[in-house]
């Protein structure tokens, strides 16, 4: 995870929590404007839609204050603690929707890595990998996002879901196979 | 390392951090080639989607709910606290002001910028400040002098010690984000309005202020700076959303004042030839004007007569396109494009409030379609005067 790779920044948010655990307000307000970029990013993939996406936002911090005591029980980064709301909200939103129609919200496309031989690695439809992705279930899903659309590292995969990291390859690997076969299934 | 679990995810690491290529990867594990070569193009292609982020309306307004959020919470929660204990917490805070005020480090901490010694000093007689003024709209104004002071502290960091403006930055945000919270807690009539509108004003303001620091920093210092205005229009929109409850027609003037201000930002820019700053002023002209419409709906849904904002939107639209011409005439072509979104949202708003009137009968001399400027093509006005009907996407990023 990049932001909390850096020593004195990884030392500034585990201040932060101390105080936010202690009922600091003002310390919960600064680890909100930390992070509520990539926990916006987070779940705007997956919902697709700018109000949506605002609203379960503004709920996972509000989830995040109320269960701040919970956090120093977990040995997860607090970003990845946050995504892990994130993921329950998101699955609560979904079961609250009838259609489906979140999985057609066109997301942006992605700037290619220049390098060519990236570029033909990588060439395909995002849009239908977005669609492949949200069909992916409960932790397939959520390590899928973690990896490569949040690169999160394994280990902080597994401590944030509770898994070792021999698992989380496990899933990771049966998450891209699933991909492949939804995806091969969408083509034919 | 056998497992193909974990060769899979050996591979990926690699390519993607460019110790090996695909081919090399496949070249390594002959035997599983047929098995890996599919996982790794899928994993290859999930990029993460760029430029996905929050509006800045947004951060300020999710800021200050879950502030208040917090303080209903603790206000519950602290019931049950002696009154004492809060006047002798407050008693404290006066000793502790009246002696850093009596000595002379709290006037010599005054100028301090971060880093220096003295600054821990600057913010601690601000902190006593907030302390010892517990009314609503005191704390506004004294959050939005504080607001200023980061912007002086922005200005004098911008050559000495650029690297650090970015810390001022996250001051500023909190002290902005700070006033509209109390700017909520003034409650509603004249004195909400008074609040509102000065703070709404102040940041218009600031927004000037901060143009000015941004022309005179290095590179390095320039994001810092652009977040920082981004922090002042969404803190501008807020005030203005309140101002909105009580008199949408002045919230409606200071909002076209700023976006207006946004069209000279991006003209000054073209001239420049500072492309990638014409599209940022661009942009924010699009979120203010999208606002204005904002203004008219929430005014409409509160029962208020909305022809005077409509029309002022709509008189506002010739000025606007005369400015975009000139921006259009200026700039490259590969910035054309931004000029010409820029213009399409100054018509949708223009039809919006032709609608209002319309409906009121009060569209007078207001003519029903703007005349686009004569720099704009007339195959590219044709297509914004009759723009595609709008599918279901995403919205704006």
């Amino acid at each position: 995870m990049r932001e909390e790779r850096n020593t004195g920044a990884a030392a500034n948010i585990a201040l932060l929590i101390k105080r936010a655990v202690e009922g600091d307000a003002d310390s919960f307000g600064r680890l909100y404007d930390m992070h509520v970029d990539r926990v916006y990013r987070h779940v705007y993939y997956r919902v697709g839609n700018v109000p949506d996406a605002e609203d379960l936002t503004q709920q996972v911090f509000l989830k995040a204050w109320q269960a701040m005591d919970k956090y120093k029980k977990t040995s997860s980064p607090f970003l990845a603690w946050l995504m892990r709301i994130g993921h329950n909200l998101v699955i609560d939103f979904y079961r609250s929707k009838k259609d489906k129609a979140y999985l057609d919200y066109e997301v942006a496309a992605p700037d290619l890595d220049s390098s060519p031989e990236r570029v033909a690695e990588a060439k395909l439809d995002q849009q239908q990998l977005r669609r492949a992705i949200l069909q992916l279930h409960g932790d397939q899903q959520q390590v899928i996002l973690m990896r490569f659309i949040e690169d999160f590292s394994y280990t902080e995969i597994a401590s944030s879901l509770g898994k070792s990291e021999g698992t989380i390859r496990v899933i990771l690997h049966r998450a891209l196979a699933k991909l492949r076969h939804i995806m091969e299934e969408e083509t034919t | 390392m056998g497992k193909k679990e974990d060769i899979l995810a050996l591979c990926i690491e690699d390519i993607r951090s460019g110790r090996s290529s695909l081919a090399e990867c496949l070249e390594r594990y002959p035997s599983m080639r047929q098995h890996l070569e599919p996982l790794l193009r899928i994993a290859l292609s999930i990029q993460e989607p760029p430029d996905i982020k929050p509006s800045n309306a947004f951060r300020v307004r999710a800021r200050v709910h879950l502030v208040e959020q917090i303080h209903a919470t603790r206000n519950v929660k602290q019931t049950w606290y002696p009154g004492w204990l809060k006047i002798a917490a407050l008693v404290v805070a006066i000793v502790l002001a009246a002696s850093a005020l009596g000595t002379g480090t709290a006037y010599a901490a005054q100028d301090s910028l971060p880093g220096d010694t003295l600054y821990h000093v600057k913010l601690g007689v601000e902190q006593v400040r907030r302390v010892l003024n517990t009314g609503d709209t005191a704390r506004v104004k004294l959050e939005l002098a504080f607001a200023g002071v980061r912007l002086e502290e922005m200005e004098a960091l911008a050559n000495e010690a650029p690297d650090r403006i970015g810390t001022v930055t996250s001051r500023y945000e909190r002290n902005i984000a700070m006033a509209i919270e109390r700017t909520e807690y003034v409650g509603n009539g004249g004195a909400s309005a008074s609040v509102s509108e000065e703070a709404a004003l102040t940041m218009s303001r600031h927004l000037c202020v901060l143009d000015g620091i941004e022309d005179n920093v290095p590179e390095t210092a320039r994001e810092a700076i652009r977040h920082a205005k981004e922090i002042a229009i969404g803190g501008q929109i807020e005030a203005l959303r309140i101002l909105t409850r009580e008199n949408p027609l002045r919230a409606a003037e200071i909002n076209l004042d700023t976006l207006q201000n946004r069209l000279y930002r991006a003209k000054v820019n073209a001239e420049r030839n500072e492309a990638a700053e014409v599209e940022i002023a661009l942009r924010q002209f699009e979120e203010l004007r999208r606002f204005g419409e904002e203004i008219s709906q929430t005014a409409k849904g509160l029962g208020y007569n909305t022809a005077a904002v409509d029309e002022l939107n709509a008189h506002a639209t010739s000025a606007q396109l005369e400015v975009l011409g000139d921006i259009y005439g200026k700039v490259s072509e590969e910035t054309k494009g931004a000029v010409e979104k820029a213009l399409e949202v100054s018509v949708e708003g223009h039809g919006q409030a032709v609608e209002g009137l319309r409906e009121r009968g009060a569209l007078g001399d207001i003519p029903e379609e703007p005349a686009l400027p004569e720099e704009v093509p007339e195959k590219v006005k044709e297509r914004i005067l009759k723009p595609e009907p709008k599918g279901s996407g995403p919205g704006r990023h």
